[in-house]
Formats: structure tokens, sequence, C-alpha cells
């Protein structure tokens, strides 16, 4: 510590504004740090054709973890996400294999995820069961959907139309990425200036005093994971579409890289509080660890241990600025 | 009011769900095969590995047609990957009743409990597509090593034939540690190394993943724009590659390798931008188990590992192999 220059009443007014301002923009200061040293490590990095990438890579984990923060702001969780992003995939494929239009294949697909998801609300809020256990059982299920539609068999050869989706442009800009933060701004609009978005967070804090003050705790729960589901289903749909391909093993373990995204960026896993800004740069975080790592050509055994490491450190961070009153 | 409205949306689409996933299968029930009562079924007990890739679905479905067609039954079961649940697995169909047992191990060394249990109840053991230790009849699978050589080979004339080959590779690694990948990296490294011209400049892994591929080879292309050949250890992945270099307009001027045939790949060799891949057809795989399995209980002897073979599949000879109904090219 420096020696006090000031009067200590200022000295401590001047850290704790600094403090402020850390806590309030700590994970966009991580991701500048980010960008810095990965700026200083390889000239390739800070070119506008691979943020453009990154941009389109992340576009399918970015869509998952928007649902996923909805969930884990009501204090819940949904670890069926990767598998129903599978299921929602082969769904679309196979639908637009048998020769149906966009529409319909596309429409059914988020239909068939928005309906899984509120299996796992109606379980959760009227069976009681803790969202743990539902949306692991909804993990296996749906995987087991996923691989019935076809009996395991990828979905190839789908029509060049479906393919614009995930991997065409817009401009200079991938339309899967556009998607992404189209939903993303939407996402930030319900949460801040819906009385549905605030309610989550009331129901997040304490359910039961939510109750009492006449939100309708159990549909909105239900609402979420359907959200979450079809969120999820609109993420495979771009899967196959980018890959053109259906494939029901896509999004294996896509569940845990979502809630690290969503808990990077600074959404509690007990619920009440956080919220999508947050999760989108929890995305960006991870992913502009992966492509520093390949960029610069790191062994890949080196990158899992470094990003287990900078997961944690991150997380520490974190919370040692929250407590910081 | 709104619970009884949400149950029967949720109905609904669940009905629908079912409909488009019952529409899309088309598997044949569950043979109740007209007995002829003359003589008694040889039955083949099948543990696979996982029943979640069309690889090994296509594997157990020749098996099963074989037998059939060879007049024994075969029944299978799902390890789903997991070592604990292949061992209780086996140990069912044991207590079932089988004459003979084709194991697809989840791990060489895990499965010692299982061949025990069929050496203690006298059944012989075969494995298939993957090695197991201890008391097997035989191995029937294939050489990867062999197959990875022939991706080697392709590769030094792609770049300008042996001796002479010059240029630089990304080889796109299957899942990290396991025996395939090392294999294919192995085999595919050996025609290389005599080549002074050639180097390969990164070895991402991508877990023969699609998706996983595409992103690594997304950043790699842009730290390595002067690449001039990228081997993948399965055709998923060099599929991924592919789409990179579409949307990077870089098609043709990156050569193009991947292994197992995939039809999807074989599909794109007509554009002349795909530029080979390695014969890995599960259904002869599973056809040449079932019959080395009826073989065994007749007696014959078998050397320690049965090849079930491999070829190279170029733009040259594509067309022969070319069937949309199959995931996987079979052998001609």
């Amino acid at each position: 510590m420096q020696p006090a220059v000031d009067s200590k009443q200022s000295e401590v007014k001047q850290s704790s504004k600094f403090w402020d301002v850390f806590k309030r923009y700590n994970l966009l200061i991580l991701i500048l740090l980010f960008v810095a040293l990965a700026a200083s490590l390889s000239p390739k990095f800070l070119t506008v054709q691979n943020f453009l990438n990154l941009l389109q890579q992340s576009s399918v984990i970015g869509i998952v973890s928007i649902g996923m923060t909805f969930v884990i702001i009501v204090a819940g969780i949904d670890l069926g996400v990767g598998s129903v992003v599978a299921f929602a995939g082969m769904i679309a494929a196979v639908l637009l294999a048998g020769g149906h239009g966009l529409v319909i294949s596309i429409g059914v697909a988020l239909l068939a995820g928005m309906a899984l998801g509120s299996i796992n609300g109606f379980l959760t809020t009227k069976a009681k069961v803790p969202a743990f256990i539902v949306t692991l059982a909804m993990m296996v299920a749906a995987r087991g959907l996923a691989l019935l539609v076809t009996d395991g068999r990828p979905v190839f050869n789908l029509p060049a139309a479906f393919n614009w989706l995930g991997a065409g442009f817009i401009g200079p800009f991938p339309v899967s990425g556009l998607l992404w933060l189209l939903i993303t701004l939407i996402a930030v609009l319900v949460l801040t200036y819906t009385t549905f978005g605030r309610s989550l967070y009331a129901i997040g804090g304490n359910a039961e005093s939510a109750r009492l003050s006449g939100i309708r705790v159990e549909r909105n729960i239900i609402i979420v994971f359907a959200i979450s589901g079809m969120l999820s289903a609109l993420a495979g749909v771009v899967l196959a579409s980018w890959l053109t391909v259906g494939q029901p093993t896509a999004a294996k373990g896509l569940e845990l890289d979502a809630i690290a995204a969503v808990v990077l960026g600074g959404t509690n896993l007990f619920g009440g509080s956080g919220g999508v800004l947050g999760t989108f740069g929890g995305v960006w975080l991870m992913a502009i660890i992966t492509n520093i790592f390949n960029l610069l050509g790191l062994s890949s055994y080196y990158q899992m241990i470094f990003m287990g490491l900078i997961i944690v450190a991150a997380l520490i961070l974190n919370q040692f600025v929250a407590n910081r009153d | 009011m709104f619970n009884k409205k949400l149950i029967i949306l949720l109905m609904v689409t669940l009905l629908a769900m079912t409909l488009v996933a019952g529409c899309s299968g088309d598997k044949a029930p569950e043979g109740d095969v007209a007995d002829n009562g003359a003589e008694e079924q040889l039955v083949i007990g099948f543990s696979q590995v996982t029943l979640d890739s069309p690889f090994y679905v296509a594997l157990m479905e020749a098996a099963e047609a074989k037998a059939d067609e060879m007049g024994a039954k075969l029944v299978y079961v799902d390890a789903q990957n997991d070592i604990a649940k292949q061992n209780k697995d086996v140990q069912d169909l044991i207590t079932r009743g089988i004459d003979i047992l084709l194991l697809n191990a989840v791990n060489p060394s895990g499965v010692a409990p299982a061949i025990k249990a069929a050496e203690e109840a006298g059944i012989p053991v075969i494995a298939v597509d993957r090695p197991a230790q201890g008391e097997v009849a035989t191995f029937v699978g294939r050489d990867n090593k062999a197959m990875g050589k022939l991706a080697g080979e392709l590769a030094v004339d792609l770049l300008g034939g042996v001796g002479a080959a010059e240029g630089k590779v990304i080889e796109i690694q299957g899942a990290a540690g396991g025996q395939v990948m090392m294999d294919r990296r192995d085999g595919f490294h050996e025609p290389l190394e005599q080549e002074a011209g050639v180097e390969i400049v990164q070895s991402p892994y991508a877990d023969y993943v699609r998706a996983n591929a595409v992103t690594a080879f997304q950043d790699l292309l842009q730290a390595n724009p002067d690449v001039n050949l990228v081997y993948a250890h399965n055709d998923d992945m060099a599929l991924g590659a592919y789409q990179v270099l579409e949307q990077n307009d870089m098609l043709g001027d990156v050569k193009i390798i991947g292994v197992d045939g995939l039809m999807e790949a074989i599909q794109k060799m007509e554009t002349g931008n795909y530029h080979g891949t390695v014969l890995n057809d599960p259904g002869y795989l599973g056809e040449v188990a079932v019959e080395t399995a009826l073989g065994v209980l007749d007696g014959e002897e078998y050397p320690e590992f049965v090849d079930a073979g491999t070829s190279l599949i170029t733009p040259d000879n594509a067309a022969d192999y070319i069937n949309p109904d199959l995931v996987f090219a079979s052998k001609q």
C-alpha cells in the first residue's frame, strides 16, 4: 500500500470509486486485458476477419447461453441444452431432407425445443423435482430422441438455402452472429424493461416472497425453461445449417460450456442476479481464449489446462469484486 | 385453467414429435423369426461400444443381416461408452444364453471381467473393431496405421510425388490419446517423414467432431494462409475444413484428405476439391465378424488378427462407391 497522501477519508472514497468502476466493468476489463495480451502475442489476432470468425463460431454457444442465463437467474439449471440442440437440428434436417420448406422445418424444430423446455419447467414446478435432476434426465432422453429420428445416422445433402442461416453473410457480417446479437438485445430488453423479466430476479432471489408479492412464480419458471428449450432448438438449427449436416451426436458437453459462460459473465449460480450482457461477455472471453491458443499453435493439452485455470481465476476475481463493499 | 391449456399443448406437441420421429425411422421391428424348429439356432451375442454413432449402427445392422442370412440369431447390447455397463451387459448376455460373444471393447484392458466371465461359461470371445486384452479367439478389425499410411502416400503424391514433395500440412487429429488417433497419425507420418520438403505445421485435436474442426481450422488457416494440404483423422472433420476453405474461396488451393469413406465426402469428390479418403466400411466389418464367429464355432482356426481390409478412394474411383442410401461407402 502507498502511504496516505490525502486524509484517510478521501483515500477511502478514492479507492471505493475505483472498486465501483472495477466491479461494474470487471468482465469488460478482463476481456480487454486478454485482447491486449492476444494482440501482443499474435499479429493475426486483431483483424476484422478474425473477429467476424469468432462471431460466427460463437453464435451457437452464444444463443444457448442466453437461455441458460434466464434459467440460472431463477436459480435453476438446464443440463439438457446440448441434447436439445442435437434433437432440434435433427428434426430440422430430416424435415428439410424430406422436402419440407424452411419455415415448416425450422418452425417444427423450434416448437419441439419449446415443448421439451416446457416439460422441464413443468416437472420442476409441479412435480417439485430439482431442476438439476429433471434436466439431467432430459439430457439423456433428448439425446435418445435425437438418435431415434434417423437411427443414429447423420442427415446431409440439405438444401443450399438452409445453409444461409448458419454460414451466410449479410455484407461482411455472418448471419448467425447477427442473429445472436439480435437475440441478446431482445433478451436484455426483456430482462430490464418488462414485468416478466424483472420478476425473474425476484423469483431467483426468493421464490416464496415473490409468490407472496403476487408474482406468478410457477408460470414464469415454466416460461423460462420453455425459452431455454426454444433457444437451444434455434442454436441447433443454426449448427445444422452451419455444418450442412444434422448430427444426432452434435453438441455434447455444450451445457457445461454454456454454464461456464453464464457464470463467467457474473450471473450468480444461486439465482437472483446477473444478466445477458455479462453472459455475452463470458462467451466472448471463452472464444478469445481458445482462438488465441489456436493462433499461437499451443498444444491442445496445454489449452485444456489453461482454459480451466483461466475460468477459475476469472471466477475468483468475480467473487472478490462482488464481495468488496 | 392455464394448466389445462398447457397440458393439452404439451400433449399435442409431443404427439407431433413422435409422428416426426416415427415417419423418419424405418427400422424393422425386432424379428419374430419364424422358427423352423428343425435345429437349434446358434445365438451370437454382440456387446457394442456405443450406438450413438452411425459407424457402429451400420456395423450392428450389417452383422444382424449377415447372421440372419446364415441362419443364426444375433442379440446385441449397447455399452454407451461406459466400461462398467459393458461388463454388466456381457454378464447379462451370458445369463441369457449365447454360443459366442462378439466384443467391441470400450477400452482394451477394462473388459477383463467380461472376458473372464465368458471363459468360465465356456463361451469363445471375438474382439471386433477395437482390440481387447485377454483370452480372445481372434480380433476382427482394421489396421488404422495402414489406413493412415494410405492417406500419407496420397498426400505425398498430391504434393509433388515421392522425393519431390513440398508443402505445408495441417493435420486435424481425433481424440487425444486414443489408439485410433495415434495409429492414423503414425501411419500418415511414415511416408511424409521421407520427404524433406514437407512440413506438418499444426496438429489440433478436434475429437472427430465437425464443429470443433471448423473452429480450429478457421483459426489455423489465418495463422497459416499458405497451407497446401489438410489431413483429418476422419471425413467428418475433413468436411469441416472443406467448408472453411469454401467460405474463404480457397477450395482447390488446399488439398483435402480424410479417413472413413463417409458418403458425404465421396459425393464432394465430384467437385474435384476433395482429394481422398480411406475406406473403413463398417458393414463389411460386421459381416466378417459374424462369418468369423460362426467359423470359430465350427472349429476353424483363425490368425490372431483378421483384417477386414481397406483401400483408397480418390476422385478417380469415387463413382464406383457412390450410393446415397449408405452413410459409409462399402467395399467393392
